[in-house]
């Protein structure tokens, strides 16, 4: 039992159940039905894989601030691709190959140019955000999905499937991402260097490799959710996404990620952008006005992060 | 120390209930399924342009009509493809009795209008077409009859001949397209009058326009009164022309008419530099669009497209109460602001 209880996903946890508890109390008729369950779940992909890469980069001590411009690039990738005849698994797989190389730039320019993420980022989000709307002629691309909406279409209620193929891939996702930073050297490596890198650095880490090898998996986990946003859509949008980045950010300090580095937790990333789907799906059949509900979500980044203060304290 | 996540987790959820018992009241939209009233979504593509609240209004004045409840419920980003998606799979998923929907990209929508067709929930599209998936009705102003009445009435200003330029809004923005078009039909019904540019775009935003407007008067001559009279499809090019024809002292001398309304535009006509505005009525959209579709599950048949007419204002007729009616609609009446 106290071991559950200090694992940081736990509070959130507890959280979400309350406010899942609440809304459905609130709607009875409509929260709770089971279909809205699915809803939500696939409401969540795009950033809860987002998230899973963003809680490596903010545990190595990084933000990424990209994430945004970056789904919206591949979306418009994507959607190019298919345009000019690709297969829908060719099209996706060049659409993460792009947002990886966007990886690869930020990785690189933090750690050997030495400038600190945030201002990369914010430099590479405006940067991605052109190269969105020059690659797609400053419109939104119609594409034959060929199959690709699929991935993020609702089941049929009696289906083996249970939930929609995206959300079982941000799933596998998030058990690999969680394997690979509790039990790898490279994990250890994040961890150790988000903690003290000084120390990481005595200590034999290289840190420079992990660091762009950070970003590039960040890169490449928005580009999987660019893809899983584009099967949503259905076009390349490339003014998709804008602000993005602070929900992605935002799941993973929730899910107890510390800004300041050495601490996070992809469960708790996962609980936290489940906990803002909840908010803003248990306000929509609450009939809440979207001003309030803009204030509340504004509310709780806010307390998220008091709580990241308070507990490091 | 992992106590006070705990307790941290209890305060934003204190902060959630908050936010959200104070709101389901004031709304009017918290009884669910509460016996047997309809229930009926309504997306617009933005909530705070002036024009989508017109259509709240009419939305909501039909509802105290008829009886029903309607939920207003806007993208939570002003005009963002996913935030719209989402809704509609979230109303969907709650189990509405029906959606109208103004659809901000006439594919990304289909499959979630699908999924609630699916799901038995009728749909209503309006203001802008989606293209596929089975919906009630479409309830939108007929862009090209609007158009065309423009062009009919620069042909009657402009008399036997003239010359008139069109500057057209956007690339691939198919409402405008279809005004434009309507233009061009109606002032091709005098065929002494020449059109001497017709493939210029005045772009997103009113600097665009301005600046298109510009370079266009002057490439076609306009200070040497080689242009007699102008059209622009929508508010942003309109007030972009507007701004050139004055900063050219050019207004009066050239004809021009525009597309929709706002504060400066109808200045513009009250003082006579601008001869009309082509008006569409969202008021009456909001109201049509909730009314076809509360008509349709309550067992009649409905009409598949639905226009909901538009009028020109001009200096004379802008005190008919109608018209009136267009340029002011009684939004503060049925949102009681």
């Amino acid at each position: 039992m106290t071991t559950l209880l200090r694992r940081p996903w736990f509070g959130p946890l507890v959280a979400l159940v309350l406010v899942y508890a609440l809304f459905a109390a609130v709607s009875p008729d409509t929260f709770a039905r089971a279909v809205n369950l699915s809803t939500m779940a696939r409401q969540t992909v795009v950033v809860a894989i987002a998230a899973v890469g963003m809680t490596y980069v903010i545990i190595h001590g990084g933000i990424d601030l990209s994430v945004g411009s970056v789904v919206a690039v591949t979306t418009v990738v994507v959607a190019q691709c298919l345009r000019a005849g690709y297969g829908p698994l060719a099209a996706s797989g060049i659409g993460v190959l792009a947002a990886l190389l966007a990886g690869l730039v930020n990785g690189v320019l933090v750690a050997h140019l030495r400038i600190t993420p945030f201002i990369v980022t914010l430099g590479t989000m405006s940067v991605l955000r052109g190269a969105a709307k020059g690659l797609a002629n400053e419109q939104k691309i119609d594409a034959d999905p060929r199959g690709l909406d699929e991935l993020m279409a609702a089941v049929p209620p009696d289906s083996w499937q249970l939930l929609p193929t995206g959300v079982w891939i941000a799933l596998a996702t998030a058990v690999v991402a969680a394997v690979v930073l509790r039990s790898t050297v490279f994990g250890r490596h994040v961890v150790a260097i988000g903690s003290n890198e000084q120390t990481a650095l005595l200590c034999g880490v290289p840190v420079p490799r992990v660091t762009i090898l950070v970003y590039v998996l960040a890169g490449a986990l928005a580009g999987l959710a660019g893809v899983m946003e584009f099967s949503t859509l259905t076009v390349g949008d490339p003014t998709d996404s804008i602000g993005l980045e602070l929900e992605v950010i935002a799941a993973v300090v929730i899910g107890g990620g510390s800004l300041a580095g050495g601490q996070g937790s992809i469960w708790g990333a996962m609980v936290g952008a489940l906990l803002m789907t909840v908010i803003k799906t248990g306000c929509t059949h609450a009939g809440v006005p979207n001003w309030v509900q803009e204030i509340l979500t504004g509310a709780i980044i806010v307390i998220a992060v008091a709580i990241d203060r308070f507990r490091r304290r | 120390m992992k106590r006070r996540t705990f307790v941290g987790g209890l305060v934003l959820l204190g902060s959630a209930a908050l936010g959200c018992d104070k709101k389901s009241g004031p709304t009017g939209a918290g009884s669910a399924g509460g016996g047997g009233r309809l229930r009926i979504a309504v997306i617009p593509k933005g909530t705070t342009h002036e024009f989508w609240k017109a259509v709240h209004a009419g939305a909501v004045k039909a509802a105290k009509e008829l009886d029903v409840d309607v939920v207003w419920k806007g993208p939570l980003k002003e005009d963002d493809l996913k935030s719209q998606v989402d809704l509609v799979q979230s109303f969907t998923a709650q189990g509405v009795s029906g959606i109208v929907l103004a659809p901000l990209n006439d594919k990304a929508l289909i499959s979630s209008v699908k999924g609630a067709t699916r799901a038995k929930i009728p749909v209503v599209i309006f203001d802008s077409a989606l293209a596929g998936g089975e919906t009630v009705s479409f309830v939108a102003t007929d862009n090209r009859a609007a158009g065309r009445l423009a062009g009919e009435r620069m042909a009657k200003l402009l008399g036997s001949d003239g010359k008139v330029v069109l500057l057209r809004y956007q690339e691939g923005s198919a409402s405008t397209f279809e005004r434009e078009e309507g233009f061009l039909e109606g002032i091709k019904k005098t065929p002494s009058i020449q059109i001497v540019s017709d493939n210029q775009y005045g772009g997103a935003t009113t600097e665009s326009a301005f600046s298109a407007s510009e370079s266009l008067l002057l490439a076609k001559g306009a200070d040497k009164g080689d242009v007699g009279g102008v059209f622009c499809p929508n508010e942003s090019t309109t007030f972009g022309m507007l701004l050139a024809l004055q900063k050219a002292k050019l207004t009066g001398k050239v004809r021009f008419i525009g597309f929709d309304a706002s504060d400066k535009l109808v200045e513009g006509v009250k003082s006579g530099q601008i001869d009309a505005l082509v008006l569409q009525d969202p008021l009456g959209m909001g109201y049509t669009a909730v009314k076809t579709l509360v008509t349709h599950v309550r067992g009649t048949k409905v009409e598949a497209r639905i226009d909901t007419g538009a009028s020109l204002v001009d200096k004379a007729n802008m005190a008919e109460p109608k018209i009136a009616g267009l340029l002011r609609p009684e939004i503060e009446k049925w949102l009681g602001k």
